[in-house]
């Protein structure tokens, strides 16, 4: 469902996804913004002394989701912000490719980067989605995320 | 019956992404854990979290209903 012709604040999907429009999406909602902190989670390739080709994401979608809007209000409440994006992907992302994206919007630069930073951390600890690296070696799913 | 969904890691260990459980009066969630720890002890070594009915759950004496839906999940990795 999409509000003023921008996609939901909150979303899994199996697509990339496009920084420019869930900037815009994020200032069409307050000219009041005075600070946009973003993060891009991208598909590195090497990890654990080892290339890795693709990356497999598996998510218990219903609930993933909901605990990203959890999530994304938690922050609006706790950081003051005028608004906040959660966007991940699923199924198979290339090597170099983006995984995940959030952006923060306040009145000033210091809760939307303390936001941003929040967001991420509390995501990889409370949003059900897990991650299987690809390697020319064979497949191995990722248990530990520092 | 109640819905038991497995995802990512604990999924490949099981074998299947869902499984349906007989319901029994006064069932606990350490009723359904114990039972299919004892079935699938690689996947619930690695078990950490359980949902039900799409929400986190500490407690693990919580009644479960009939026709619920309950996940045992592994340590998650997304971002």
């Amino acid at each position: 469902m999409a509000e003023h012709g921008f996609k939901v604040a909150v979303r899994i999907q199996q697509e990339d996804f496009s920084q420019d429009e869930e900037i815009s999406a994020l200032r069409a909602k307050s000219q009041r913004m005075g600070g946009i902190a973003t993060f891009i989670g991208c598909a590195r390739d090497f990890s654990e002394g080892r290339s890795v080709s693709r990356i497999s994401f598996d998510a218990y979608g219903s609930m993933a989701e909901a605990e990203m809007s959890k999530l994304r209000a938690e922050a609006i409440a706790k950081f003051g912000l005028l608004d906040a994006r959660i966007v991940h992907r699923v199924g198979v992302v290339g090597a170099g490719e983006q995984i995940v994206f959030i952006a923060t919007g306040a009145e000033h630069r210091a809760p939307a980067l303390q936001a941003c930073h929040w967001l991420i951390d509390e995501l990889k600890q409370r949003v059900p989605i897990w991650k299987k690296e690809i390697t020319p070696q064979g497949e191995s799913w990722v248990t530990s995320h520092p | 019956m109640i819905k038991v969904l497995f995802f990512g890691p604990v999924a490949e260990r099981v074998g299947t992404n869902a499984l349906q459980v007989e319901f029994r009066p006064g069932m606990c969630l350490q009723d359904l854990y114990q039972q299919l720890q004892h079935s699938y002890p690689a996947a619930f070594e690695i078990v950490c979290f359980t949902a039900m009915n799409g929400e986190h759950v500490r407690d693990m004496q919580l009644p479960v209903a009939d026709s619920s839906e309950v996940v045992f999940m592994s340590k998650f990795s997304g971002g």
